[in-house]
């Protein structure tokens, strides 16, 4: 039980709700390591980066002035 | 493509007499997705604008803003330069990191109960029953107090907040060169104003949004003094001066739409969708400002380096296309409006906008029942940040 969690732990799980981001780029601004915004101007993203950024990836969440960010951890 | 520029409507901007909610911008919305003007190109539809909002090839175009009403040098020039709206790239990004977490949803949401509290005891302390003038008595206190608390400055400072930013506010509209001397005076008493707080939380740290910037400025080059008043100055104005006009525009529409005043006393979980509403129909940021950072074709239009992009968000916000029953409706389902703008500039403090004039309106729907137009309005000028300067009322109190 505690070996699996730990494993599941080293990184997070990240949801964008596509119906209502809207690619302002706040998350990229908070977070440029988990999300960018691609040249024609839209939002791609590590939908499991390392929990290490789970502080960065609060920020992101919290930036998006859609709120379309969900963290899962 | 030079000849549909030459066809295109023209708009001569910075005319007096040109209005941005006028039958001559919708009328030209009905003809062309853009107009030229006398200073850019302006943008006249929903799609377009939100496209081009957030196009690689514009940055923030406010930049220019002063140089264009002969304004260079000087300390407005240098604060304007020094504005986090007016940085781009890493340097925009930095700042806006620094600022994002005193403005989080979490944070504000905290505050509810205050602003609550607030709303009644402003419409408590109305010198009359059943009339007051709408902005002094009710709007500036607010939107300043609610700035107050962000920053944890004592609230009966609210006056100097108010007048200071409202001096500021006029830069963002075609007077800013006649009003230069007030501004300038403003802005100098908003860093004498500034430059005490940040004293006041080094000498004695608070559990508030000022100690931690001063904190952050303090451990390392995170943020130079400079940044720090500058980026303060700009919290206080960006936030006062926006939410009060945005309160009076509010209640003006709701003045010529009583049914819905009357919905939102009845049901005031509509309060946020109210703010919305309004925000589409009548925001107070009247354009948003973009340039072209290289050359580049946009829906057939050739937009040079450097040209000026004005974003008409009340004209987008009403165009037909994308809003067919565009009636003023607070429970209708909308698409998003752009009056926070949109992109890597979105305002930074919409939440706390969205917040509390979302607790304010149904509060004062409920309390002022049957609102009518008391006397005479007063209105800032129809362009950059608009509203009204006095907005007299007459309503039958709540028993």
């Amino acid at each position: 039980m505690m070996g699996t969690n730990q494993a599941r732990s080293q990184q997070l799980r990240i949801e964008v709700d596509f119906n209502v981001c809207a690619d302002h780029g706040q998350c990229a601004i908070a977070a440029p390591d988990i999300f960018r915004i691609d040249d024609k101007g839209h939002l791609v993203f590590d939908a499991n980066p390392d929990a290490a950024l789970h502080a960065d990836a609060d920020d992101a969440a919290d930036a998006c002035p859609e709120q379309a960010i969900t963290i899962i951890d | 493509m030079t000849t549909a520029v030459d066809e295109a409507p023209y708009f001569d901007i910075e005319s007096p007499d040109f209005a941005i909610k006028s039958e001559q911008v919708y009328a030209a919305r009905e003809r062309s997705w853009y107009a030229r003007t006398s200073y850019g190109l302006a943008v006249l539809r929903y799609d377009e604008m939100s496209r081009l909002l957030k196009h690689p090839k514009l940055r923030q175009g406010s930049v220019a803003w002063p140089a264009h009403n002969g304004i260079t040098e000087g300390p407005f020039a240098e604060w304007w330069a020094s504005w986090v709206l007016n940085k781009e790239g890493e340097e925009h990004h930095r700042l806006r990191r620094l600022m994002n977490p005193a403005f989080s949803p979490r944070l504000i949401g905290g505050l509810v109960p205050r602003f609550q509290a607030l709303a009644n005891e402003l419409i408590d302390g109305f010198a009359e029953p059943g009339r007051c003038e709408f902005m002094s008595e009710f709007a500036n206190p607010y939107a300043a107090r609610v700035i107050a608390i962000m920053l944890g400055l004592p609230e009966e400072e609210w006056p100097v907040i108010a007048s200071e930013s409202a001096a500021i506010g006029l830069a963002m509209g075609i007077t800013l060169r006649t009003e230069l001397p007030r501004i300038t005076r403003a802005l100098a008493n908003l860093y004498a104003y500034a430059d005490d707080l940040i004293a006041a939380r080094r000498a004695q740290p608070r559990d508030d949004f000022v100690t931690a910037l001063v904190k952050a400025a303090d451990e390392g080059d995170k943020l130079s003094d400079d940044e720090l008043r500058d980026g303060l100055v700009l919290l206080i104005f960006g936030g006062f001066d926006t939410t009060r006009n945005q309160l009076g525009l509010a209640m003006q529409t709701f003045l010529d739409n009583p049914a819905q005043w009357r919905l939102l006393a009845s049901r005031p979980e509509l309060g946020k969708k109210a703010v919305e509403e309004v925000m589409r129909v009548n925001p107070t940021v009247t354009w948003v400002t973009r340039e072209a950072l290289e050359d580049f074709t946009f829906e057939g239009l050739d937009v040079a380096a450097g040209t000026t992009v004005h974003l008409f968000s009340q004209s987008a916000g009403t165009d037909p296309r994308a809003f067919p029953d565009c009636g003023f409706d607070i429970e209708a389902e909308r698409k998003p409006h752009y009056g926070f703008g949109g992109g890597a500039h979105h305002c930074l403090g919409h939440f706390v906008a969205r917040s509390d004039m979302s607790e304010a309106l149904p509060l004062l729907a409920r309390r002022l029942v049957d609102p009518r137009l008391g006397g005479t309005a007063t209105w800032l000028p129809d362009s950059g940040n608009t509203g009204p300067v006095t907005l007299p009322i007459a309503f039958t109190p709540a028993s």
